[in-house]
C-alpha cells in the first residue's frame, strides 16, 4: 500500500456495480449541459444575474470541467479493474475486497463519487435536504455513495 | 521627521488604494441538498487551505445562511476559486462586494 493510500471497504459486488455506474457517468457526460440538467449541474453558472458574465465564464471553463470529470471517472474505472458481470452470481460477489486509494487518486476518487449524486440528485428529483424518496432504487445507490463518499472523506483528513 | 510626500507614504497610500480595488469581488459558495459536509470541509481545506476550524466554520454558515463567502480579491482570482469549487461539484458563484 502506498503511503497516504486509504482503504475503501467495498465487496466485489459493489466494486462491479460502481464501475458500470462510472461507465454509465461517461455516457452522461456525452450529452450537452443544454439538454440535461444533471450536465448543467457539473457546470454551474458563476454570474446568476449576469448572463453575458455567466456565458464568458461558461465558454472559459466548460470544457475543461467536463475533461476533468472524465479524466476523474476513467481514474476511478481503472482502480476498480474490470467488470466480472458472471461474478454476481456466486458467492465471491459478498466478499469484501479492501481497495487502496493513494493520495493522488484521492481527489479523483471523492469528485467522481460526488459527481455521481449530483447526477442521481438531479434525475430522482432530490430539491432540498428532507427529500427521501425510499421507493426509487436510484435512491438507494444516492446514499450508498454518501456512505462511501463520507468514509473516504473521513478516513483522508481524520488524521490530521 | 516629516511624512509630506515621501515617496514611502505614497507607496503605502498606492498599496491601500489597490488593497480597496483587488478585494472589491467574492467567490459565494452556496448551500445544495446534495453534497455532505465532511466533503465541503475537505474541499475548502484542500483548496484554500484553511484550517480544520475555519472550514467548518464557513461550511456551517454554507449550510445554516444558505451561502458563505469563502474568498475576496480580484476579479479574476475569485474565477479561478469559482472554477476550482465547480470542479469540486461545489454550487459556486462570483459578485462584486456589495453588489
Amino acid at each position: 500500500m502506498t503511503p497516504g493510500a486509504v482503504l475503501l471497504d467495498l465487496t466485489r459486488a459493489e466494486a462491479v456495480h460502481l464501475s458500470m455506474l462510472v461507465r454509465d457517468f461517461l455516457v452522461v457526460l456525452d450529452g450537452s449541459p443544454a439538454d440535461d440538467p444533471a450536465v448543467a449541474r457539473l457546470v454551474p453558472p458563476a454570474y446568476p444575474d449576469d448572463e453575458a458574465a455567466s456565458a464568458d465564464f461558461r465558454s472559459l471553463t466548460e470544457a475543461d470541467l467536463l475533461a476533468g470529470r472524465r479524466a476523474d471517472a476513467e481514474t476511478v474505472i481503472d482502480a476498480l479493474g474490470p467488470v466480472d458481470a458472471a461474478m454476481l452470481d456466486s458467492q465471491a460477489a459478498h466478499e469484501v475486497v479492501p481497495l487502496a486509494v493513494d493520495a493522488a487518486q484521492l481527489p479523483a476518487w471523492l469528485r467522481t463519487l460526488t459527481a455521481l449524486r449530483l447526477v442521481l440528485a438531479s434525475r430522482i428529483g432530490i430539491t432540498d435536504e428532507d427529500a427521501q424518496p425510499v421507493d426509487d432504487p436510484r435512491y438507494g445507490i444516492y446514499e450508498w455513495l454518501a456512505s462511501r463518499l463520507d468514509q473516504l472523506v473521513e478516513t483522508a483528513t481524520g488524521r490530521d | 521627521m516629516t511624512a509630506a510626500a515621501s515617496p514611502e507614504l505614497d507607496e503605502r497610500v498606492d498599496e491601500q488604494l489597490d488593497g480597496r480595488a483587488v478585494r472589491a469581488w467574492q467567490t459565494v459558495v452556496w448551500n445544495d441538498p446534495v453534497n455532505l459536509m465532511s466533503y465541503v470541509v475537505y474541499v475548502f481545506r484542500t483548496h484554500f487551505g484553511y484550517s480544520r476550524e475555519k472550514a467548518t466554520t464557513l461550511m456551517l454558515h454554507v449550510h445554516e445562511d444558505g451561502q458563505a463567502v469563502v474568498a475576496e480579491g480580484a476579479r479574476e482570482q475569485m474565477e479561478l476559486h469559482a472554477r476550482a469549487m465547480h470542479d469540486y461539484g461545489l454550487w459556486a458563484t462570483v459578485r462584486k462586494v456589495g453588489g
